[in-house]
């Protein structure tokens, strides 16, 4: 952890930083738990309320980007404060996206609440569970630049891919006998599809966590390191 | 020519020690062919413009310079900086030996080559080390001579009469410090008459005129306003295929911006030494990263 700043003002303005990023993350995973209980419970209210308090976390995003942009102008920051700054501000887009995700899912449980009854919606509870445990370790490894924490999420994820796949395979087969829920059991793998994507939204976080925390980059390793064996074969 | 060149002596006295370093030419000779300075070469890396090797530097009784190492890189800019008083400055002047002038002030310990030549070697002629590694400081030295006369003085001092062969040499060092369209219609018009930041490029190209191998910078935009600088900025960009440049530099985004490796300097040890780029995004020391944040310093 950096000591205090000589430019006390520097201070201030890196933890209104921090203080922002962390209410987007608080607002974001409120909007997704709220999502999945209107989704659970049919509760159309609940989604509606998931809708409406997008807009402030669209509105987090721009004020984390103001004050990144009026950081990297004012105190040209370095080293770590210039690594938080980037993370930051790719972090708070990140998070906009899954408040996104989040209304997605709001959307589709007022549908399917106006519909019949649908049971399979239980399945959709453990892939909330494991993308939300994500999410919340992402944001955890960011703050206490946990890197080894923010490593292991992409593993983690993988294991939320396998979920996703099986449900999608199961509710697919559902389809073919719908019992005249076709539309509704439509809505509950869009629903599945945009908890898949807020895993993948936690491994970019982490992803920025760990260029916080050690000045790594590690997009796109795999793919880098499998290049890397094809080209080390043909040789 | 030979008032010209008493005048100029005056003047060099009237500056001490820093004159030796401005003013004394290099045989012109393409960097490839240098000649060594004594017969005493010893082997350093083909990439390597100046080397520093345990270097412990005294001014009396006060160690200001600890076990200094440094491979510094031919056509590279590298930045020394540091806060005030950590030995940044000394060791750039120990780089022409321009501590020599100082009462007390030695090194004690280690050696500094130029090119594989230890430069404090008992054989090493001092003025001609010093005229191939030339000097530009904070505050621009102007002769209060023409522009022209300014910059062809190290050539004249050095022996060359050829009017044309000093003229081509005058434009083309000019031209280089892009200053040329900005001087070209009033070459004898006093250097004086220049601005701040035309009187900084204009030391800049009488330090370049006799083709030195190394140039070092003292703080040389500190009194410039941010065009002046960027100017001079944008100039050490282009030069550095030819020249290997070494600017002590107080200003964080200077040496970022312009420099290819950095040199952390504190109290009088190299705290750090790598890349720029390296430097301000992960340092590997926590000092280094303290003092750039403006931590501490």
């Amino acid at each position: 952890m950096n000591g205090p700043h000589i430019f006390r003002d520097f201070d201030n303005a890196i933890r209104t930083l921090k203080d922002e990023v962390l209410l987007m993350a608080s607002l974001t995973r409120q909007n997704l738990e709220r999502a999945m209980r209107s989704l659970l419970d049919r509760d159309i209210e609940l989604s509606r309320v998931v809708i409406g308090d997008d807009s402030d976390v669209d509105d987090l995003e721009i004020r984390v980007d103001q004050t990144g942009m009026e950081i990297l102008v004012r105190h040209h920051p370095v080293a770590s404060d210039l690594r938080l700054v980037i993370s930051s501000m790719k972090i708070s887009t990140c998070l906009e996206r899954i408040s996104d995700h989040a209304v997605n899912i709001a959307k589709r449980s007022k549908k399917i609440c106006r519909g019949p009854e649908l049971p399979d919606v239980a399945l959709v509870e453990p892939l909330y569970v494991m993308a939300d445990n994500l999410l919340r370790d992402a944001m955890i490894s960011f703050t206490d630049q946990n890197v080894a924490l923010a490593e292991g999420l992409k593993a983690r994820d993988k294991e939320l891919d396998r979920l996703h796949k099986t449900l999608i395979a199961s509710l697919s087969e559902r389809l073919e006998h719908p019992e005249g829920k076709s539309e509704s059991l439509l809505h509950l793998i869009f629903v599945i599809r945009s908890l898949e994507r807020v895993g993948d939204l936690a491994v970019n976080i982490g992803e920025d966590a760990v260029f916080l925390g050690s000045a790594q980059d590690i997009r796109h390793a795999t793919k880098k390191a499998s290049k890397a064996s094809e080209s080390d074969g043909s040789e | 020519m030979i008032a010209f060149c008493d005048g100029i002596v005056t003047i060099g006295q009237s500056c001490g020690v820093m004159v030796h370093a401005m003013v004394i030419p290099a045989p012109l000779r393409p960097m490839t062919a240098m000649a060594p300075m004594t017969d005493s070469v010893i082997q350093t890396p083909a990439t390597t413009a100046v080397a520093v090797e345990d270097v412990d530097f005294c001014y009396g009784s006060s160690r200001v310079l600890k076990n200094v190492n440094l491979a510094i890189e031919a056509n590279k800019v590298t930045a020394f900086i540091g806060p005030s008083g950590c030995g940044k400055s000394t060791l750039l002047r120990c780089l022409n030996r321009m501590n020599d002038e100082i009462p007390g002030a030695r090194i004690t310990k280690g050696r500094i080559c130029l090119r594989g030549e230890d430069i404090y070697g008992l054989r090493v002629d001092v003025v001609k080390l010093r005229s191939e590694v030339g000097m530009v400081f904070q505050k621009s030295n102007v002769f209060p001579r023409s522009i022209f006369e300014n910059v062809a003085y190290g050539l004249q001092v050095r022996g060359e009469r050829n009017a044309a062969v000093i003229r081509q040499r005058v434009e083309e060092a000019l031209r280089q410090s892009a200053l040329w369209d900005e001087v070209k219609d009033r070459l004898h018009e006093s250097g004086l008459s220049l601005s701040g930041g035309q009187q900084q490029r204009l030391c800049i190209a009488r330090a370049i005129a006799v083709k030195p191998n190394v140039v070092l910078m003292d703080e040389p935009c500190s009194a410039l306003d941010p065009i002046a600088t960027l100017k001079v900025e944008e100039l050490l960009w282009e030069l550095r295929s030819s020249y290997t440049f070494i600017v002590v530099t107080h200003s964080m985004q200077q040496a970022s911006r312009i420099s290819d490796r950095t040199a952390f300097f504190y109290m009088g040890e190299v705290v750090e030494y790598d890349l720029t780029s390296k430097m301000f995004t992960n340092p590997r020391e926590k000092r280094t990263e303290e003092y750039i944040s403006g931590r501490f310093g």
